[in-house]
């Protein structure tokens, strides 16, 4: 699945870290979820989204 | 803070290990210390045998709770996968080794360092995983 976190977190200046304090997860699944090596669940990807103030859509999108 | 550093879960998992660490340091020095001096038989010795095997299954209840508490989902797949590969090593490990037993004059493999070698396992499963998400 291909995302557009690096883009959305530079448009608001915010490092990995920062997005990951914002979702209260780990540097390293914010890292793993923004390379496309982890694909996060449901809620998760809802929670990036409500973060991000966008929607999933913007967030996510299939690769097919 | 980082999420590693704060993260509540963790942290309890840490606790818990330490304290069954410390019990597991007391009953096998027990057992030891008893069995060498008293030479109990029976029900008593059955029962400081297994003794210091009570925090050691404790550890599986502990990280079965760390695996229910820890919030941030990528960490509980990571150690999930880990434990998955460890078990398929420790299987495999074990059952080549208890044929090679069976044929050929080799050392025995005590049964109680089979938990040891699935944990030793699932650290390094653990690395591997890491470097694959990294």
């Amino acid at each position: 699945m291909k995302n557009q976190l690096r883009v959305l977190r530079a448009q608001r200046g915010w490092s990995q870290a920062d997005l990951a304090e914002r979702l209260e997860v780990s540097r390293q699944s914010v890292n793993a979820i923004e390379t496309g090596k982890y694909d996060p669940s449901l809620p998760l990807a809802f929670k990036l989204a409500k973060v991000f103030e966008t929607s999933i859509e913007e967030v996510f999108q299939d690769e097919q | 803070m980082s999420y590693l550093s704060s993260n509540a879960a963790i942290r309890r998992y840490n606790v818990r290990i330490a304290v069954a660490m410390a019990f597991y340091v007391v009953f096998l020095a027990a057992a030891v210390w008893t069995f060498h001096g008293y030479h109990p038989t029976g029900i008593p010795a059955f029962s400081l045998a297994i003794l210091p095997s009570l925090p050691v299954v404790g550890v599986v209840v502990i990280v079965g709770l760390y695996l229910a508490e820890e919030k941030d989902e990528f960490l509980r797949n990571l150690l999930v996968q880990s434990m998955i590969w460890s078990l398929g090593a420790t299987l495999t490990v074990t059952t080549v080794w208890g044929f090679v037993e069976l044929f050929v004059n080799v050392k025995h493999l005590p049964l109680y360092l089979i938990f040891p070698l699935f944990w030793f396992l699932v650290g390094v499963s653990s690395w591997l995983l890491r470097m694959r998400y990294k």
